[in-house]
């Protein structure tokens, strides 16, 4: 017997993997990931000016330019950048070979950065490693000069890095409040780039149970001269998943999500403790479904981290093509993005629903109307949603078959390809995945990150609850497509469940439901009685159903009012106290008192 | 020869739908021929809100008032109430043109016009337009001063008015039965008319009608109306007090309320408890007395006190006469005390004097606005009757 170690998350080896801080805001922000903690990884900082690198806190250090610029900086000169970092070339060589994947950080603009990162980004794919450059660009009132230095570096930065993601300066108010000390707009600054250098290491590092590999990277970034956009959030306790996925959409390279509205694929990445769910895994990618265009190709990832403890974290990555990068920023201000204020909410799952109006809304939803009813009544498993959920935008639902072949697609074109993105598909083109495995990499070494070592446990994985898993993402999409027009539209809601009047005021608002529970059923029930159970914004209805909230709460009468305080925002509730026989009525009013609450009760007070 | 006119008066209260039919006869005197009561449902607080309810307790009054007094009714006075309504005072002023100094009727009408533009808010319509007092320069009349000379009339109203769509309401429940409606008439102007005579109005009276649902009151001084209004607290309320406190059945409540309440906080009459029986006799719940009194008296001290407050300053030292308590809810024992302590004036309950018919009715202050609401009809007849009168003189010819 041949044994095979199965280690369902093949961690890259540390050694593989070096963080690179070039020039002075580099070596600013290698500091900063360092500060913050990364495992992992290797750190290095190299710059011209001693003073700073002997500052710096990384392990490795490397001069750039010792006998040219003797110790000091390059005065913003890229040339003399350059030439000072083919002086110490070799040593640079020898400090990145043997990486995978090398994380370049640096400051366009000045001298060392500009000069010397195509170089070193150069030298690094010489030596085989994948390259990510995280770089800034200059304050726009630094000047004309310092711009086009860094735009021509930017240039040639884009050509040879595998993935180039910049974050520019002038954008750091997006960050800070404007009266905020300068300091901390730079520690702002640097703390989210360190975040999103942890984000992408994470990614790939821990392929995790759902794999998204660096070839799934480079896909989302496949464009030529073209921008990435990233976005990463952090969130746990309650309502993790959406607070993460707001976190990663406030993010400004993404600019409030408006610019994933043009992307072309996207790789989402969900990184979790061991008490990620699936549920909450579904409820992210519904919400970002919103967000990303219906043919965006999405790489999704995810990945299980004990040290990550109770937080959960998303990390998006994506790419516009340079010139629409520009345009669609003046579209995004006439379309803020909307972000659901959905915290605060006392039901469990209610929150969920209380997702930002889509770009699109209305397109969308009427098709969905009819599967809504369809999915509701007779609650047939599989086959039936899939189909007829069909236009929803949700990524995991399109069809199986398109999928496919935007696989193949992208294998015959593409020089890598993405490797079991999405599990959706993974039934039905498991077969041809295990082909396209077969297919050799671009870049033969990355294939150790890659899936093809365990293609067996990963299908069988996927296969378990590919199945379940369409079903419960069908169900729970249709549903919360539904809900989510609780709010602006709450007449179209009412004609829809009105045949089913009986189920929904069954279950109590205040009754939690399982959070955890991925059975499809109770689930959808409870969440569609949840639109409807929104009284509070018809005063009428409140009439109308005020007796039937009374069966609910007898003793209490001052819960129900509350309750639906608490939803709607048009009821007063009066905590005055009981009001026994006019309970439900209008409140009698006079100077401030309600006159139905006995005074013999009002006077104890 | 005026005939003798049939008037119905029917009053939808919070706990009684009631209908009076009652004649008046050629020297003025009132005959009440049959009363047609029942219980009211769907009415709360003086408003309807529940109109099949009503309706149907509406039909069931209306076919007990046909059975008694052996009349068709066609035609009825209707008593609206509700929170919504209120009574303002306006003052208008005309001044006549120079080259006139005597005061013609078109002059006296450009001033009541003036009164009547009260700024009510845009829901609201107007109920009564209630003349108090006319004035010439300055000096005040009691009647119309058509002919006398002066050089400006002034007109002093009292509007009444409340929400469209509530007395409209209520207006469509009755027309629906099928009932005409001759006239709208705020419940305590009905009472009014009933319980004060010329002189009580005169010398000032406070008028208070403590319904099911709601207590309305009026105010006279110098023999003209000086406030009305409502306050949409009543009986129920106490019941409903009763019941939210000691936790029993609201019926229970009722029954408690009605026969053993007491509102004079009188500590001798508060010793003990009360045991509530159920249906089968046995013991149900006790009930500590003094508990019962305080909610009641709270909760009537409240509302009688609102009321106070709701008055113009230094109307209650005017008001000669005294306080004339009317509805079901004064009833309550020891509500005279109560109200004594409150008003600090005589406090009396009517009885309708003048009326003959079967008496036993109208003793009991329930009755008091639907019996009104004949008097009312009765007036208003009378108002109108000169003209036909001084017409025919005019037209001997016509009949």
């Amino acid at each position: 017997m041949i044994e095979f170690p199965r280690d369902p998350q093949n961690t890259i080896p540390s050694s593989s993997v070096k963080i690179v801080g070039l020039g002075g805001a580099g070596t600013n922000m290698l500091d900063r990931v360092v500060l913050d903690g990364m495992d992992g990884a290797e750190m290095l900082a190299v710059n011209t000016d001693i003073r700073t690198l002997s500052g710096s806190v990384a392990r490795e250090r490397i001069q750039l330019g010792r006998n040219l610029t003797k110790g000091l900086g390059c005065g913003g000169d890229p040339e003399l950048g350059q030439q000072a970092i083919l002086e110490a070339e070799a040593e640079i060589r020898a400090a990145l070979k043997g990486r995978k994947i090398v994380f370049l950080c640096v400051g366009l603009g000045g001298g060392t950065g500009s000069g010397a990162a195509p170089i070193i980004c150069r030298i690094a794919r010489e030596e085989g490693a994948f390259v990510v450059v995280f770089a800034t660009m200059p304050f726009s009132f630094e000047g004309r000069r310092r711009r086009d230095q860094a735009d021509t570096a930017l240039n040639e930065l884009a050509v040879l890095s595998n993935a180039l993601v910049t974050f520019d300066n002038t954008r750091m108010g997006d960050l800070v409040l404007a009266k905020q000390g300068i300091h901390e707009a730079f520690a702002a600054a640097d703390r989210m780039i360190s975040e999103s250098i942890k984000a992408v290491i994470r990614l790939v590092i821990r392929p995790g149970l759902i794999n998204v590999g660096l070839d799934d990277l480079m896909t989302a970034l496949r464009t030529t001269r073209s921008r990435c956009l990233f976005g990463s959030g952090i969130a746990s306790g309650k309502d993790r998943a959406q607070k993460a996925l707001r976190n990663a959409l406030n993010s400004p390279l993404l600019d409030q999500g408006a610019l994933l509205r043009d992307a072309e694929s996207v790789l989402v990445h969900l990184c979790g403790g061991q008490d990620l769910t699936l549920y909450e895994i579904e409820l992210l990618m519904q919400s970002l479904s919103k967000h990303v265009p219906d043919k965006a190709h999405v790489l999704f990832g995810a990945a299980v981290d004990p040290s990550m403890g109770e937080s959960l974290s998303i990390t998006m990555v994506s790419s516009l093509p340079e010139d629409r990068l520009h345009a669609p920023r003046t579209a995004s201000m006439e379309r803020p993005a909307l972000l659901e204020p959905t915290v605060g909410f006392a039901g469990d799952e209610e929150e969920e629903e209380e997702e930002p109006v889509a770009v699109a809304p209305t397109p969308v939803r009427e098709p969905v109307r009819e599967p809504v009813r369809e999915v509701v009544r007779e609650r047939e498993p599989v086959r039936e949603p899939v189909r007829v959920v069909e236009p929803a935008p949700v990524k995991k639902a399109s069809p199986p078959a398109s999928v496919a072949k935007a696989i193949a697609a992208a294998s015959l074109f593409d020089e890598t390809k993405p490797v079991v993105a999405e599990f959706s598909s993974k039934p039905k083109s498991a077969s041809a995945l295990v082909e396209e495995e077969e297919v050799p990499f671009a870049e033969p070494e990355q294939s150790p990150f890659t899936i093809d070592r365990n293609p067996a446990n990963e299908i069988s994985n996927d296969e378990d609850f590919a199945g379940k898993v369409e079903e419960i993402v069908t169900l729970r999409s249709v549903s919360e497509v539904e809900a989510e027009d609780g709010f602006p539209e709450m007449p179209e809601l009412d004609d829809a469940p009105e045949e089913e009047s009986p189920a929904f005021f069954t279950i109590d608002d205040e009754e939690p439901a399982p959070e955890e529970e991925p059975e499809p059923e109770p689930v959808v029930a409870a969440k569609e009685e949840k639109p409807v159970v929104l009284p509070g914004v018809f005063d009428e209805l409140d009439d109308v159903f005020a007796g039937m909230e009374d069966p609910l709460a007898p003793e209490t009468p001052v819960v129900p009012v509350k309750a639906r305080g608490g939803k709607g925002q048009t009821e007063l509730s009066f905590e005055g106290g009981p009001r026994g026989k006019f309970e439900g009525g209008s409140p009698s009013l006079f100077e401030g008192e309600d006159l139905d609450v006995p005074a013999f009760l009002r006077k104890k007070r | 020869m005026p005939r003798s006119k049939i008037h119905v008066g029917l009053e939808i209260g919070t706990s009684k739908i009631c209908m009076v039919v009652g004649e008046v006869k050629s020297d003025g005197s009132v005959k009440i021929l049959g009363v047609g009561q029942s219980k009211s449902v769907g009415v709360r607080k003086g408003e309807i809100y529940d109109f099949p309810q009503v309706r149907a307790c509406l039909k069931d009054a209306l076919v007990k008032a046909e059975d008694a007094s052996d009349v068709e009714i066609g035609s009825v006075y209707l008593s609206v109430t509700g929170s919504h309504i209120h009574g303002v005072n306006n003052r208008g002023s005309f001044r006549l043109p120079d080259d006139e100094s005597v005061i013609a009727p078109a002059h006296v009408q450009e001033a009541k016009e003036i009164a009547r533009a009260v700024a009510i808010p845009a829901d609201h319509v107007y109920l009564h337009h209630i003349i108090r007092r006319f004035g010439v320069d300055g000096f005040e009349h009691a009647t119309s001063p058509v002919g006398l000379s002066g050089k400006t009339v002034d007109a002093d109203f009292h509007v009444i008015h409340g929400i469209r769509s509530r007395i409209e309401n209520q207006i469509k429940c009755v027309r629906e039965m099928p009932l005409d409606i001759d006239d709208l008439v705020f419940a305590p102007i009905a009472s009014a008319q009933v319980a004060l005579d010329r002189e009580s109005k005169e010398r000032g009276a406070l008028v208070i009608d403590i319904g099911g649902g709601t207590t309305d009151y009026v105010l006279y001084l110098d023999g003209a109306i000086e406030a009305s209004g409502c306050i949409p607290v009543g009986g129920d309320h106490i019941t409903n007090d009763i019941h939210l406190v000691t936790g029993l059945a609201f019926s229970k409540a009722e029954t408690l309320k009605v026969r053993e309440g007491d509102a004079s906080a009188d500590p001798a009459r508060s010793v003990g408890v009360i045991k509530v029986a159920d249906d089968k006799g046995f013991a149900e719940a006790e009930v500590k007395r003094q508990l019962l009194n305080d909610i009641i008296r709270q909760r009537m001290e409240e509302t009688l006190k609102l009321l106070l407050r709701r008055l113009p300053d230094g109307a209650m030292e005017r008001v000669g006469t005294g306080v004339f308590l009317s509805g079901g809810s004064s009833l309550m024992r020891g509500f005279g005390e109560l109200a004594h302590d409150i008003f600090k004036r005589d406090i009396y309950r009517p009885e309708p004097p003048e009326l003959s018919g079967v008496q036993a009715n109208f003793k009991d202050p329930q009755f008091t606005t639907a019996i009104g609401l004949i008097r009312y009809a009765q007036i208003i007849e009378a108002e109108r009757e000169p003209k036909r009168g001084f017409l025919r003189r005019l037209w001997p010819f016509s009949k």
